[in-house]
């Protein structure tokens, strides 16, 4: 019985993160091409030799003569065989490569902060709740609230200037390269995957990612702060207490797993947050993922790029959300039932 | 002899002769001044360019730009002229490209304070140069309605609370009954004991305290500063850019010469505006939709919910990037527009997840059983329950809002004309203030939201301790 519906709601859920996606790509598009300006008058070249037929050719190429539904039909059709197009600038490369190209960047930036995030910050949360009104409790919810007021685009000019400076003259100060993903003056544009440029490449990545985990750690510590405050005030936790275990043994076998399942759920809407922390530091480090292609694409007016680079993030929401959901009926009995 | 010359002409004359020889002497000056550029040209084997002179307008005037002063190198002739706008402050910076030297171009469309114009030209033998003029624009006078729209607004919502007790009171006082009853006294008194209670509870509360002491002083800030302000920041001064701190300028002055500190206490009233009234917007159509989709259930719940996931799950800032520049030129209403349309799904999905728990409660059964209606059960029985929740929900919107206008500006969608403290920021990240030594520049605007989203969120939270009935005991 309880396994199909289970079953049942899993296909539920499947079909809701379908139709989101789907409603996802429409919005998407009628909102790229409601945009002002014209795409075609951005690539054609700054010179008055160049011919106007050129002009109707790329507008055939890219479809741009169809009208609305007929361009929608084609872009939905397009997305899923994997048929993304090629980008208008950038010498035409294949949306796909390039999107792949930029997403290991943001992946390695997002996966590196997102790890130290989430070890720092339920560290800290639930050190805080455990000890709930100390001087740690008051200090480290002072410092988080501090951050998590702070927006991510100043932190990183900050963090730029103060580790590309010697501030007070201080000579033994560390210097950080101020952007890019790897020395390339040294080791040439072309990725080589040898260990001096991995070396480099973690060089290039401590500020932009010290950047994106200070300024969500603050967000997590109070949740898990808060979330597991709410179950020490249970009375089973009163009860374990009675039964004489010891205070680490409270919170790791009767606080921490009844504290967890909010922690998921709010980890999984944070991913929207994140992503949007991440586009942010990789302007400003001019760290080339996702965000930063976002960002050139607008200005650009680049619509296969655009067509697809939103749709990934938002892509990557709803399949946070969907796994976080999975978890939850996974681990938390109480669910199922309802 | 002059005298007697001057006094046989007519004051009209007067006049028309004094045009005439300032006309002359204008003439003569830019003769003067064109005059080098000519000559250097004939020597130089660059090209020159010469967008002409600086000049003042009013916004709303189109000016024709005329770059055919500017010379070819030698034996060569100008092949196309580039046109290069930079709006102060405004969008990023547009470019025009063409054969022909001039190119008329609308103002009314910028609304910003300053244009700085770049003309390059390119000769056929390769070679290319660039001159820059400045576009003073003086403000175009408002319209009624667009000087005061906020202040229509605020007594549009001030009139519709006011209403309720206006139409009491009239009514009372024409059928002749009392219009305050002892009921309403003791009404009052509840109220007022419960709003004194919450108030205190507040103050004990630490983090609501430090919540409203930040609060009230920046809210003086942003009711006085513009008062207080040593300088106004809508003049331009570009020969006094840049400089240092100084006992006259206590942060320095910016890239057109405005003094850093009064555009800090501007910015202060911008910034806070847009904070609020954009969450204001986010707040109604959240509860609005929160409510009516969690009462009403069924598939008008799915559809709602369905479209509320899509808004969640596009990432905010590229979903208003995308509307900002769909909107195209943007100015403090756009911004708010687009910041209160964009952030009202979180507050949806948290109020229809308190409403779905209050339709199951008796009294609603009971209100459905003698007849009230959907809207009316909302508006009576679910609303009111909800309140507080969405109260304290809106305090924390106001602090997400304000931090979505400093990353919009930041990011280039500033609004045109305004100075908030993302502007500022913008600016200031543009001249890379901190290597020219302002370091006021980036540090104060900075500061001040962190410590502004600091109060609102305290205050939020703290409000939501007091007033969430399931947070309150533990």
């Amino acid at each position: 019985m309880a396994r199909k519906s289970f079953r049942r709601v899993l296909m539920k859920r499947v079909f809701n993160v379908f139709l989101t996606i789907i409603g996802i790509m429409v919005l998407n598009f009628f909102l790229i091409h409601l945009m002002p300006g014209d795409p075609i008058s951005n690539m054609i070249p700054r010179s008055p030799k160049f011919d106007v037929s050129l002009k109707w050719e790329l507008q055939e190429k890219f479809h741009l003569n169809d009208s609305m539904p007929e361009q929608l039909a084609w872009y939905i059709w397009n997305t899923f065989t994997l048929d993304w197009g090629t980008s208008y600038m950038a010498n035409e490369r294949p949306v796909f490569d390039i999107i792949i190209s930029d997403m290991r960047w943001t992946m390695l930036l997002v996966g590196v902060s997102t790890f130290f995030t989430l070890l720092l910050g339920m560290a800290i949360g639930a050190y805080s709740a455990y000890r709930r009104g100390g001087a740690f409790d008051v200090g480290s919810t002072a410092v988080s609230l501090f951050f998590y007021g702070m927006p991510i685009f100043w932190l990183a000019i900050l963090l730029q200037i103060l580790f590309t400076t010697h501030p007070i003259g201080i000579s033994w100060w560390p210097q950080l390269p101020p952007g890019g993903y790897y020395d390339t003056d040294t080791y040439g544009a072309e990725l080589k995957w040898t260990l001096p440029v991995v070396l480099s490449m973690m060089k290039y990545l401590i500020l932009p990612s010290l950047t994106l985990a200070v300024g969500t750690v603050a967000g997590v510590s109070l949740v898990m702060r808060s979330s597991l405050i709410d179950t020490m005030t249970d009375d089973y936790i009163l009860t374990a207490k009675a039964k004489g275990l010891t205070d680490y043994q409270v919170l790791r076998h009767h606080a921490l797993p009844n504290g967890l399942p909010p922690m998921i759920a709010l980890i999984a809407m944070d991913v929207a947050f994140i992503i949007g922390g991440a586009y942010q530091v990789e302007y400003i480090f001019n760290y080339p993922g996702i965000g930063w292609r976002t960002i050139k694409s607008i200005g650009d007016l680049d619509f296969p790029i655009l067509q697809f680079i939103v749709v990934i993030g938002g892509v990557a929401v709803v399949i946070a959300n969907f796994l976080s959901d999975l978890v939850l009926i996974y681990i938390d009995p109480r669910i199922k039932i309802s | 002899m002059l005298s007697n010359i001057i006094d046989g002409i007519s004051r009209q004359k007067r006049v028309i002769i004094a045009i005439g020889f300032i006309l002359l002497l204008a003439v003569g000056l830019m003769g003067l001044t064109a005059a080098p550029a000519g000559a250097a040209s004939m020597l130089a084997a660059t090209p020159v360019a010469n967008a002409g002179a600086d000049v003042n307008i009013t916004a709303g005037e189109t000016i024709k730009f005329d770059g055919s002063a500017s010379v070819a190198s030698d034996g060569a002739t100008i092949e196309n002229y580039t046109w290069n706008f930079t709006i102060f402050p405004g969008t990023p910076a547009h470019e025009v490209y063409g054969v022909s030297p001039t190119y008329e171009f609308d103002v009314s469309v910028v609304g910003g304070l300053a244009v700085f114009v770049n003309l390059t030209v390119t000769d056929s033998a390769g070679l290319n140069a660039t001159d820059q003029m400045v576009v003073v624009i003086r403000e175009k006078p408002q319209t009624f309605f667009e000087k005061y729209w906020l202040e229509i607004f605020l007594i549009g919502i001030a009139a519709i609370l006011l209403s309720r007790p206006v139409y009491f009171v009239s009514k009372s006082i024409i059928t002749g009954q009392p219009i305050v009853t002892d009921a309403s006294r003791e009404k009052t008194r509840l109220t007022l004991q419960k709003d004194r209670k919450i108030f205190g509870e507040l103050m004990r509360n630490p983090m609501g305290a430090i919540g409203v002491i930040i609060l009230v002083f920046f809210a003086g800030l942003a009711i006085f500063g513009p008062t207080i302000a040593p300088y106004d920041v809508k003049v331009i001064d570009t020969s006094n850019k840049m400089q240092l701190p100084s006992p006259d300028h206590w942060m320095g002055t910016d890239s057109l010469g405005i003094d850093i500190f009064s555009e800090l206490l501007y910015g202060a009233r911008t910034s806070i505006i847009v904070g609020m009234v954009s969450a204001l917007i986010a707040s109604f159509l959240g509860a609005a939709v929160g409510l009516y989709s969690g009462y009403v259930g069924g598939w008008k719940d799915e559809t709602v919910m369905r479209l509320n996931d899509i808004v969640l799950s596009i990432p905010w800032l590229v979903l208003m990037i995308v509307v900002a520049a769909f909107l195209g030129q943007i100015d403090l209403t756009g911004i708010i527009l687009i910041i209160g349309l964009t952030g009202w799904s979180t507050t949806a999905r948290m109020v229809r997840a308190q409403v779905l728990s209050i339709r199951e409660r008796q009294y609603i059964e009971r209100a459905r059983s003698i007849g009230a209606g959907e809207i009316d059960i909302i508006r009576r029985h679910v609303f009111p329950n909800t309140f507080p929740l969405i109260f304290a929900n809106t305090i924390l919107t106001v602090a997400v809002s304000i931090l979505s206008e400093a990353t919009l500006s930041f990011l280039g969608l500033r609004p045109a004309g305004e100075v908030t403290w993302g502007t500022m920021l913008s600016y200031a990240q543009e001249a890379s203030a901190f290597q020219i030594g302002l370091h006021w520049w980036i540090l104060a605007p900075g500061l001040c939201i962190v410590v502004v989203v600091l109060g609102f969120t305290l205050l939020g939270y703290a409000l939501d301790e007091i007033l969430n009935p399931k947070l309150k005991h533990r």
